[in-house]
């Protein structure tokens, strides 16, 4: 125990701190530039000089740290006087503009100018002149508003590790700046802005546009782009959202945010928000009063499930829309007699997921973002973590720097500079390197770890190719793989980030739950929607209803329909790909759409679009006139995140708070599906989000007896208050081609996750369009170099399926025989290109048909 | 991008430091040397080898005055006019560049071929007036000679 005494008052501290924090503790406040909360400690700026008894001079509070029996002193007017220098210091150059900076209102210069003066500035010279930076289409920067405390470089180098910015030239002339000296090549997070504490480094997303008092309302909600949900603030003024921040120390991302996040919330207030419902009526889509459409709806739905049955309706979930909105959606479904209920959530995440847990138990994934940054070896595989979920790549760039391990089977560019070492094998071989690296620590941990009797059976009958049979497979070295197999064998905490493309595939799922196991890692899934943990727990699967009970456990099936008043079918019904066919084949006539953009957002887009087409009717219910909403019979304008209650379930599947921080006239999601449910007559008696979290947790044993009160202090973490299913385990069979390499060469087509985009609501972002406006084909230098392609060429990619023209870009971040396109651009998405087979167990599309060529145009 | 002995030679920088930063200040001159300033270009390529984030090579780069910012020409006059110098004649020597080659301070001629930058003092005083032209030393200057010397440099 240490005692120390701060302004006569005494303070007991369980382990040394440093003053400033001690006294911030305390509700002490000692003036800083310099020191912020999730930054290292850099004493530069001077402004929290304290006293300190038999100290020699005044001391800077955020670097001393305390010991027992010392007395501080943080106000004095020796102190105040040197305060005040520091602040004369930083005006000599600091223009005095506060009335047309932006800052104004929330500067910490401002403030402490106001409170240590001084009042006047001696200074004759002129004060050196930065014009502004207005060459970047997001961040402005002010650079002779600077005042050199290094906030916005520590954050980019030591938090994000993008190292964009840099302190360039010298002493007064010194300024921040990005490489260019003009706009920003960077990974656009923004954290930077947050921290700058004066007006040098800004948004231009809401430039001159209000001031920080006239802010109405201060909303704290969620991130609506990605699983990681990160928790913001919504700032409003006078009903309309003027931008999203931020709170150190709030939620899993601590102060941070990723460019989707802070840049993207634009669309919400986009023109071309759908407004009114619309009926198909002669070919043309034609407004209509909300009764005529919620009638049309339900009239359809009723005349086709009397005619062809239950089985012939089929409804896509919502990965953007609420738990509550999804609990509703599947429950309407299932009042029409159908288990056809799938999502997006089936293209990776709920199939790996499910695999996880049959393997390992139920919860598995169910892993606090903080305990990636506390691991000494980080394994990812299948996807680009810092691309996927920004901030969740942070937390491995963390790691990386603290000196953990960090390596990658797969592309993951966004980790180049943060690796230790990374496998690439052909995009098809992940399970080689895996198979060849369990057998690889195996072999070094000489035993397995004991306690899960079963799936160790299963491990001794995988017939695992050797390290090196497997790096001969797909031409790597043994010796790499073997190192690595020791450096992970060797580390006693490990986190193991798996993305879609191998949770997806039930083999490199079950070589990760193997991989897990023997290394006792922690599992994190990557989440590319906002809900897609939601979308499972709400029970928005052909096989589980609500809380993760499985349909085919007939006591529990009959409770939930008895709570509902209808008599759920026992037959499990198509997951979303098996959907896609039957309306193909004329199986599934109607389809309910939620949220969710099918025509653009699942792969073999042609063929998915043919198959929407043949159904009898389809319904669309969004917030933007989508692919899909196009060829709808009726199209449904629900509201957007930010105007609606309700509650997202994030990848660490912990439940958090979505609030209405605006009002428009519209229904929410949920609001809609209880009309049509009403017409077709099921009990939907919601008159707020909170009525349906009510019987959610009345309905689903894993939320029983949650309540929002319980959500918003914390008791949000899985599995809640309730009772997880009690895991009936299950092991499918590898493949038998499950170690095999494919042989063909080549350029490899893969799908491109942009940093900057999420798909059909990033597009309608102004801003994230002005960072990146339109689809690319992505090739290494060498790559290009082959096919005579300069940056800017316009190149025609074609496969079986299709061809492409697009822009070549060549991005170092590349290695190997890769071409990468994205899945963002209206009539420009990969999937237009590529093919799929289903996985047998998991169901996901698995992308085919890779093998493209390239001409130059 | 950099010659395959130019990277050789930042490699064998690199392995001298127990953190790639050491070496970034002989890597920036080497690559000055190899593409006449610190343009992007050069900035890029000591990032590809050394790892070191090119913002912040440019940082430490505009820290330092002998960094070259801005294209040169294919040689550089770097001439003294300080006291020794200018009262042997150093500022008729300006003159003379600036009219002759068109090579005004701090710029580069028309042709491409020279570019002056004014020197404080190089250490040769005793030999006044006296300049460097690319890293070769030259002193006892005259009118007439300069023109001699400078021939030799196309």
């Amino acid at each position: 125990m240490i005692t120390i005494t701060i302004n006569n008052k005494e303070i007991r501290l369980e382990r040394p701190v440093t003053v400033l924090e001690a006294a911030k503790a305390n509700g002490i406040k000692i003036p800083h530039f310099c020191h912020h909360g999730i930054l290292e400690q850099w004493g530069g700026c001077r402004m929290c000089l304290v006293e300190v008894e038999k100290m020699p001079r005044l001391q800077t509070a955020c670097t001393l740290f305390v010991t027992d029996g010392m007395v501080v002193m943080t106000e004095s007017e020796t102190i105040s006087n040197a305060r005040r220098s520091v602040l004369e210091f930083i005006l000599i150059n600091h223009p005095l503009d506060c009335p047309v900076c932006d800052k104004a209102g929330e500067c910490k210069l401002q403030d402490y100018v106001m409170q240590y003066g001084p009042t006047a500035g001696r200074f004759k010279e002129p004060k050196i002149r930065h014009p502004e930076g207005l060459n970047d289409p997001l961040i402005v920067r002010n650079q002779e508003r600077c005042i050199m405390c290094t906030r916005c470089v520590r954050m980019c180098s030591g938090i994000q590790g993008a190292s964009a910015i840099a302190v360039t030239n010298r002493g007064n002339h010194s300024s921040m700046e990005p490489f260019s000296g003009e706009r920003f090549d960077c990974e656009y997070c923004g954290n930077c802005l947050t921290v700058c504490p004066v007006g040098a480094i800004m948004s231009r997303l809401h430039r001159y546009s209000y001031r920080s008092w006239q802010v109405t309302d201060e909303i704290q909600t969620v991130c609506p782009f990605c699983g990681v949900g990160c928790t913001m603030i919504a700032q409003v003024r006078d009903n309309a959202l003027m931008r999203v921040v931020p709170k150190l120390g709030l939620g899993s991302n601590k102060g941070l945010l990723c460019n989707r996040g802070r840049f993207g919330y634009e669309y919400v207030g986009s023109g071309e928000r759908l407004k009114n419902p619309l009926i198909k009526k002669n070919g043309k889509l034609q407004p209509a009063s909300w009764e005529e459409a919620l009638d049309t709806v339900a009239s359809r739905l009723k005349d086709i499930k009397n005619s062809s049955g239950g089985n012939a309706i089929a409804g896509i979930a919502g990965a953007r829309c609420t738990n509550e909105d999804n609990y509703a959606f599947q429950k309407l479904i299932r009042g029409l007699g159908s288990n056809n209920i799938d999502s997006i959530a089936r293209m990776g995440f709920a199939g790996g997921q499910r695999i996880f847990e049959g393997m390992l138990g139920p919860g598995v994934t169910s892993t606090p973002l903080s305990g990636i940054a506390d691991s000494d070896a980080v394994l990812v595989v299948g996807g680009d973590p810092s691309e996927v979920n920004p901030v969740l790549g942070v937390h491995i760039r963390m790691a990386f720097k603290k000196g953990a391990k960090v390596i990658t089977i797969g592309h993951a560019p966004g980790l180049g500079r943060h690796r230790t070492a990374g496998l690439l094998p052909h995009p098809q071989a992940d399970g080689v390197v895996m198979g060849g690296l369990i057998s690889a620590i195996l072999k070094d941990k000489k035993s397995l770890p004991g306690g899960n009797r079963p799936l160790e059976e299963k491990i001794t009958v995988m017939h695992l190719p050797s390290a090196d049979d497997a790096a001969a497979a797909c031409k790597l070295s043994a010796e790499d793989i073997g190192r690595l197999a020791k450096q992970l064998a060797g580390a006693s905490s490990v986190s193991i980030v798996v993305g879609r493309e191998a949770g997806g595939n039930k083999d490199t799922a079950m070589l990760v739950s193997v991989l897990s196991y023997i290394l006792n890692a922690r599992i994190y899934l990557m989440s590319e929607r906002p809900n897609e943990q939601g979308l499972v727990d709400m029970g928005c699967l052909p096989d589980m209803l609500p809380g993760g009970r499985p349909l085919a456990e007939e006591g529990l099936r009959k409770k939930c329909g008895a709570s509902w008043g209808i008599d759920i079918p026992a037959d499990e019904g198509l997951t979303l790909m098996e959907m896609i066919q039957a309306a193909s084949s004329g199986g599934i006539k109607a389809m309910y759409v939620m949220g969710e953009n099918p025509a653009f957002n699942l792969p073999d887009t042609k063929n998915t679009e043919e198959a929407l087409r043949r159904l009898d009717f389809l319904v669309v219910q969004d917030i933007f006139m989508t692919e899909t909403a196009r060829m709808a019979d009726v199209v449904l304008p629900a509201l957007s995140w930010i105007e609606k209650d309700g509650t997202y379930t994030n990848a660490e599947r912990k439940i958090q708070r979505l609030k209405k921080a605006i009002s428009i006239t519209g229904m929410e999601d949920w609001k809609i599906v209880a009309e049509v449910g009403k017409r077709i007559g099921l009990k939907m008696p919601y008159g707020k989000a909170a009525d349906i979290m009510k019987e959610i947790a009345r309905v689903s044993p894993l939320h029983a007896g949650l309540t929002y009160a319980d959500i918003e202090g914390g008791d949000n973490l899985w599995p809640y208050k309730g009772e997880p299913h009690k895991n009936w385990f299950s092991f499918p069979e590898l493949s038998a081609d499950a170690f095999t390499s494919p042989a063909e060469e080549g350029l490899c087509l893969m799908l491109e996750k942009p940093l900057f985009h999420s798909g059909t609501l990033s597009r309608k972002s102004p801003a994230l369009n002005s960072i990146s406006p339109e689809a690319v084909l992505r090739l290494s230098p060498a790559t290009a170099s082959g096919l005579n392609l300069k940056d800017g060429d316009f190149a025609k990619v074609s496969t079986e399926k299709g061809s492409l023209s697009l822009k070549v870009k060549i991005d170092r971040g590349i290695d190997g025989p890769a071409a990468f396109v994205s899945n963002n651009f209206e009539g420009r998405g990969l999937f237009s290109l590529t093919g799929y087979r289903l996985d047998p167990v998991t169901k996901s599309p698995l992308t085919e048909g890779r093998q493209i060529s390239i001409e130059k145009e | 991008m950099l010659s395959d002995k130019t990277i050789e030679e930042v490699e064998a920088l690199k392995r001298r430091y127990p953190d790639p930063r050491g070496a970034i200040l002989p890597s920036l001159y080497i690559a000055q040397r190899e593409f006449g300033w610190l343009s992007p270009e050069a900035f890029e390529a000591v990032s590809i080898v050394l790892g070191v984030p090119k913002a912040h090579l440019r940082g430490v780069a505009s820290f330092y005055a002998m960094y070259r910012h801005k294209p040169v020409g294919r040689h550089l006059i770097q001439l003294c006019t300080n006291v020794s110098c200018m009262i042997f004649g150093a500022e008729d020597l300006v003159s003379l560049l600036k009219n002759r080659y068109g090579a005004e301070v701090g710029g580069t001629s028309p042709d491409g071929r020279f570019s002056l930058v004014i020197m404080e003092c190089i250490g040769a005083c005793e030999a006044a007036p006296a300049m460097l032209v690319n890293e070769d030393f030259h002193n006892n200057l005259t009118e007439n000679n300069i023109t001699e010397i400078l021939e030799k440099y196309k």
